[in-house]
């Protein structure tokens, strides 16, 4: 059942990252510069709606809720994809939405990606003891950390997402 | 070359983000309650692991990664593959045309430049991903949507070096 799921939810996503333009390197690197927010705006009310959503659903369903420990590489693996993230224009779903609709250099990202996921699982064991196993604080939340309930903490992180999304222009006003 | 370019902006720069961005967070919402937050990035590994296990049996057995990544017949796999018909479909609906190769740096005199940034970007991406262990979708939309501290330390780092390396990779553009 779980790939009937991830199917329907991928076929999803890819059609809004489609829609919203998140597919585009052009895109992603003048949001990036900070000359256009549109897409970090649109991941900013995403994750709004999600955290309360999710938190709100909690109250009635089981959530299948995947918390994801925090160690010293996850800081240093973020400071790499950023890099990557720039230079190429996509991240690892962007690449696959841009390839399935027509771009000729996602390709070459997605390529690019399947040889650093190869390189990194041939130096995992020397990378573990380097950079997963050092500060592994664990799977904590923000809520677990202040000690409140996580449906508040998900309401004033969205109110504050959204009252940042509302007040900052989307497209920047000064000429670079 | 300017005038595809002012349409694109103009097309983009509609807020149609607002309602896409509550799609995707209601999307994002279904999906745990479904089976598994979004997630990408571990799908790279499962694929290369499953290639290479059909050229050298039991390398998937033999890799510490791998071994306890699983096999690739899991819910995230296939959220890959939606990707690619999600996207397909879209595009193909749509009355924007999708250009084939968008020059972005200024290093990016051509396109085979271009395609050297999109190959050495993605490899960088994946190695960083994998390290952190996820990427946009698991960390920054999922991670921060649970509220993990690990999304949000991701997120910040991502941005540091993104926001830096996309302004100093630009040019006249």
């Amino acid at each position: 059942m779980d790939l009937l799921y991830g199917l329907l939810v991928g076929m999803a996503m890819g059609t809004l990252l489609q829609r919203v333009g998140a597919s585009s390197p052009r895109m992603i690197t003048r949001n990036l510069r900070l000359e256009n927010l549109s897409i970090i705006k649109f991941m900013a009310l995403t994750i709004a709606v999600g955290s309360v959503g999710s938190y709100l659903l909690q109250l009635f369903l089981p959530m299948h809720f995947v918390i994801k420990p925090l160690y010293l590489g996850v800081l240093a693996g973020g400071l790499l994809f950023g890099v990557g993230f720039a230079v190429a224009g996509y991240c690892p779903g962007t690449c696959v939405v841009g390839a399935a609709e027509g771009r000729k250099d996602a390709w070459f990202t997605v390529a690019g990606g399947l040889l650093g996921a190869l390189v990194f699982t041939l130096v995992y064991p020397a990378v573990e003891a380097g950079l997963i196993r050092p500060w592994n604080l664990g799977k904590v939340t923000l809520a677990d950390w202040l000690h409140l309930p996580p449906l508040l903490v998900a309401l004033l992180l969205a109110s504050l997402l959204v009252t940042v999304v509302w007040r900052l222009p989307t497209v920047s006003q000064v000429k670079p | 070359m300017a005038a595809p370019q002012a349409t694109a902006v103009a097309t983009l720069a509609q807020p149609n983000w607002v309602r896409l961005g509550i799609l995707f967070g209601l999307l994002s919402t279904l999906s745990i309650a479904l089976f598994a937050p979004i997630g990408v990035s571990t799908t790279y590994p499962r694929v290369v692991g499953a290639l290479l296990d059909k050229l050298m049996p039991g390398f998937e057995h033999a890799s510490p990664y791998l071994s306890q990544l699983g096999g690739a017949m899991k819910g995230e796999t296939f959220l890959v593959v939606g990707l690619l018909v999600g996207a397909f479909v879209a595009a193909r609906l749509g009355r924007s045309r999708v250009s084939e190769v968008e020059l972005v740096h200024a290093n990016e005199t051509g396109v085979s430049r271009r395609y050297l940034n999109a190959f050495l970007g993605g490899f960088l991406l994946l190695f960083g991903a994998r390290l952190a262990g996820g990427c946009t979708s698991g960390h920054v939309i999922s991670g921060i949507s649970q509220l993990s501290l690990s999304g949000f330390v991701f997120a910040a780092g991502v941005f540091a070096t993104g926001i830096v390396t996309a302004k100093l990779l630009k040019g006249g553009r």
